[in-house]
């Protein structure tokens, strides 16, 4: 997964002294935020001078999967003191979380998972952090025809694919991405919260059809 | 001094939502349709910010071949599809992307 997030992390540090903000603005965002998706939705709405208040809310919308995440690692984490349950949150992403879910999925001693855990997201961010720093020194001077910008979309389809493991997942996903181009003129990045919403609606609509399409008869 | 608002807020929002079940709640004191909606959120939110990068790049709907990254976006999905890693996934976007804007022009 590092070799998608080194792009991705020089990215966002560009996205970040692009939009206005300073060096020092950047790096804190990345050092307390930690998320590509949030750090360059709220770049772009920085540079479109947006009120504060719809800003975070936009990226509170894409960090949406965190609480899914949350949601899932809990179990395997309760064993933890407060501690170690607020760093591995903190260090939480949609990579580390991959890994963990692979990892806690396995037979085997529970005692030392949360160590691998991390591990691999110490590593995540480090990197992370590095690379935003360097995109933020780089700036305007990386020539946009490499089109670096395009390994951040495919970090998420990289993560998109895996994600979609039910005919309703797909359903979400379709009906999601249809949504946000339909709506791409949305001003503030709208578009993105109003096509989610439709794909999670959608993903339940059709796992509900599904149980009772299949649902046996009584008698 | 707004910019500084926005880095807080983002971070708070990020961290909670993170934090929300591993360290303040237990999600099964959620309502069962509540935690159904929340399976569907990686492939939704995943979706709709990978469908514009694709195919609306410039924010305009391009589906034509001037537009090389929902070609790319293919290659890449196809790969990640049959090879199960990130890794590849981004080595063949990129590559195609690349041979796309840079190879084909050449050569044509």
């Amino acid at each position: 997964m590092l070799i998608g997030t080194i792009p991705f992390g020089f990215v966002a540090g560009v996205a970040a002294v692009g939009s206005g903000m300073t060096p020092l603005e950047g790096i804190a965002l990345s050092v307390l935020s930690f998320s590509g998706i949030a750090q360059l939705v709220a770049c772009q709405l920085v540079a479109v001078q947006s009120p504060v208040l719809l800003t975070i809310a936009a990226a509170a919308v894409v960090s949406l999967r965190f609480l899914m995440y949350s949601a899932a690692l809990a179990p395997h984490l309760a064993h933890l003191d407060r501690k170690w349950r607020v760093l591995l949150s903190y260090l939480m992403t949609d990579q580390s979380f991959a890994m963990a879910v692979r990892r806690f999925s396995e037979p085997g001693d529970v005692r030392h998972r949360h160590w691998h855990f991390l591990g691999s997201a110490l590593t995540l961010y480090l990197s992370w952090q590095l690379a935003v720093i360097l995109g933020v020194l780089a700036g305007a001077q990386v020539p946009a025809s490499w089109s670096l910008d395009f390994a951040v979309v495919l970090c998420f389809i990289a993560l998109l694919v895996p994600a979609v493991r039910t005919r309703a997942d797909l359903g979400a996903a379709i009906v999601a991405g249809a949504v946000a181009l339909a709506a791409a003129g949305m001003p503030y990045r709208m578009s993105l919260v109003v096509a989610s919403i439709a794909g999670i609606v959608a993903g339940m609509g059709i796992e509900s059809a599904r149980n009772v399409e299949y649902r046996p008869r009584r008698g | 001094m707004s910019h500084w608002l926005v880095i807080v807020g983002v971070a708070l929002v990020t961290f909670g939502l993170r934090a929300a079940f591993i360290v303040f709640a237990d999600p099964h004191r959620f309502p069962h349709l509540f935690r159904r909606a929340l399976t569907f959120v990686p492939p939704a939110v995943l979706a709709a910010i990978v469908a514009p990068g694709l195919l609306a790049p410039a924010g305009a709907i391009d589906p034509g071949f001037a537009n090389p990254r929902w070609i790319a976006g293919i290659v890449a999905i196809a790969f990640a599809i049959r090879l199960r890693t990130p890794l590849a996934a981004i080595v063949a976007g990129m590559a195609a992307l690349w041979l796309l804007q840079w190879g084909l022009p050449r050569v044509a």
